[in-house]
């Protein structure tokens, strides 16, 4: 989550400016066209649509390869798992194992995909700084009856903001404990999940006392989980209704074709 | 402006961790709320901006009485804490967010509140900082950073709970700055704290607590004088003083001489203090 959403480059470009409403629908209208390409051809030009993205964004290449890098053995592990399972004309054969040629094609094509969505993602995590992503989130979740179920869009949002900053926060303290554990002595060498157990009660004590005082501080900072204002506030431009004008036509388009 | 009446507080555990306490507080003072560990400090001034309610007895807020409800949210914007662990107070992804939390909370227009967490920035020396991760700023400047958090509300009343015991000596002597200089202009500062020797130069009111209940309030000078209990004349304090190794004459027999000569000795004594914790 961190790294995620450590990702955002600041810059003045066309793609920074649009509204992260607007973003956001268009990741997830992309997100589900990609997911659905199945040709070479259809693939090529989202990675087209992409590089055009890219360029106009401004962010550098070395931004898209680090949100790469920690997928890496997920892509590799996809798409292994497609050469070596899928049924049809082998490649070559040792023992039981056989890749074959639709193994290939299909790997390439699943794995291009996830790879294609993580880049999408990556652009609007790199254009839109995290609280613009959750305050546009909390916009488009105004609409629907959360109070149904105890909640308001307000909490989720914020619950968004604190994961950013908390998650690593406690994936700190799971190390200090580790390392205070180890400092007294704990042997992981021979067995590395000796004392997973009491490296989880600590945390756990740690946690909650986090989420105790964290709970305190907002409540004496007049945290109501109802209606609040945000230093950023949104507005749709004449720019952001022409691009989802322009994500309806898309979509129109690809809808008559079933292939692509 | 603040009134505690016969305040007792019992924590479902079963701890009565109040017990009878009354006090009250004028605008603009400094107070130091003083005591060991465990002898319900915290639990007495989260009863200011109710976040706790009085078991029995009362707390009244620039007349507010903190039992009624829909006041509470006022109450919490006139009276701001600062709390002990810098990172667990901290809501936003960058500092301007954090900051911008309560003004959010209270529902301000847009530009009043980037008026409202430039200023409090400001005050507190960060504003160049305003678009940096929480990650990448030291405890003091998280811990300053909170102070902004609670400036942006604009409270008349500041409390804080023992806000320099996570720091190194360094940031804890700029969040005392910080803290005299908000006294300076005109906010009212309610001060915890274990160490006597860092608040006693700077206080206006020393109340010290023993086991839920106060056990003295008056001036720093007259708090010195209690500590050495009963001694009638200040000379045979003086003395006394010196004779446990302060370094103070004793032959001080005005009252004003004596307050300064121990006030040197404490901010010495204070010194020593932050060297040895350097080292
Ligand atoms: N949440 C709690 N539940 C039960 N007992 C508590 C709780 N918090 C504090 N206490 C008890 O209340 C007493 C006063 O605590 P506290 O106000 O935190 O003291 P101080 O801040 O002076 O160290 C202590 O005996 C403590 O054990
Ligand atoms: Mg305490």
């Amino acid at each position: 989550m961190d790294e995620l959403f450590r990702s955002y480059i600041p810059n003045s470009s066309p793609l920074h400016r649009l509204d992260p409403r607007t973003k956001l629908v268009s990741l997830m209208v992309i997100s589900i066209l990609v997911l659905q390409a199945f040709t070479f051809t259809g693939l090529g030009l989202f990675a087209a649509f992409f590089v055009l993205l890219a360029y106009l964004s401004g962010v550098g290449t070395g931004a898209f390869l680090r949100s790469i890098r920690p997928m890496l053995m997920f892509f590799a592990f996809i798409f292994l798992m497609h050469l070596f399972l899928t049924e049809g004309e082998p490649i070559f054969r040792i023992g039981l194992v056989h890749p074959t040629f639709e193994g290939l094609v299909l790997g390439t094509v699943i794995t291009t995909r996830f790879v294609l969505l993580i880049l999408f993602a990556s652009l609007l995590t790199a254009t839109t700084r995290p609280s613009m992503i959750t305050n546009g989130i909390e916009r488009m979740l105004r609409h629907i009856p959360l109070n149904r179920i105890g909640l308001s869009s307000f909490d989720i949002a914020t619950m968004m903001s604190l994961a950013i900053y908390f998650v690593p926060v406690l994936m700190d303290n799971a190390h200090q404990v580790r390392y205070a554990q180890i400092s007294r002595g704990l042997d992981i060498r021979h067995n590395m999940f000796r004392g997973v157990s009491t490296t989880i009660t600590p945390m756990i004590r740690g946690s909650l006392h986090t989420a105790d005082d964290l709970a305190t501080a907002m409540e004496s900072r007049c945290y109501q989980g109802k209606y609040r204002t945000s230093l950023f506030e949104l507005r749709m431009r004449t720019v952001d209704w022409c691009v989802l004008c322009g994500i309806s036509c898309v979509v129109f388009l690809f809808s008559g074709y079933a292939n692509y | 402006m603040i009134h505690i009446n016969n305040l007792s507080y019992r924590y479902t555990g079963g701890t009565l961790a109040l017990d009878s306490v009354n006090m009250s507080i004028n605008k603009g003072e400094f107070v130091a709320l003083i005591g060991k560990n465990g002898c319900g400090k915290t639990t007495l001034v989260r009863h200011l901006n109710a976040l706790l309610i009085p078991t029995d007895g009362s707390v009244s807020v620039f007349g507010m009485d903190t039992k009624d409800t829909p006041k509470v949210w006022n109450i919490r914007q006139a009276v701001g804490m600062v709390f002990q662990n810098p990172q667990n107070q901290f809501v936003g992804t960058t500092l301007e967010e954090d900051v911008a939390f309560g003004p959010e909370n209270l529902a301000l227009p847009q530009n009043e509140i980037r008026k409202r967490v430039d200023m409090a920035l400001r005050e507190v020396g960060l504003l160049e900082y305003k678009t940096r991760a929480p990650k990448t700023l030291s405890g003091g400047q998280m811990q300053r950073a909170a102070i902004a958090g609670v400036l942006a509300m604009e409270p008349e009343c500041i409390v804080f709970d023992e806000v320099t015991s996570m720091l190194d000596p360094e940031s804890r002597k700029m969040i005392l700055d910080t803290i005299r200089q908000l006294h300076h202009n005109g906010k009212t500062i309610i001060y915890v704290t274990q160490r006597i020797g860092e608040i006693l130069p700077f206080a206006g009111r020393i109340i010290s607590m023993d086991n839920g209940r106060i056990e003295f309030m008056g001036t720093p000078r007259e708090y010195l004088a209690s500590v050495k209990s009963h001694v009638p004349a200040i000379t045979s304090l003086m003395r006394k003083l010196k004779a446990k190794g302060f370094d103070v004459r004793d032959d001080v027999f005005a009252v004003d001489d004596a307050f300064l000569e121990i006030t040197k000795a404490c901010m010495k004594g204070y010194e020593e203090e932050r060297n040895t914790d350097n080292g």
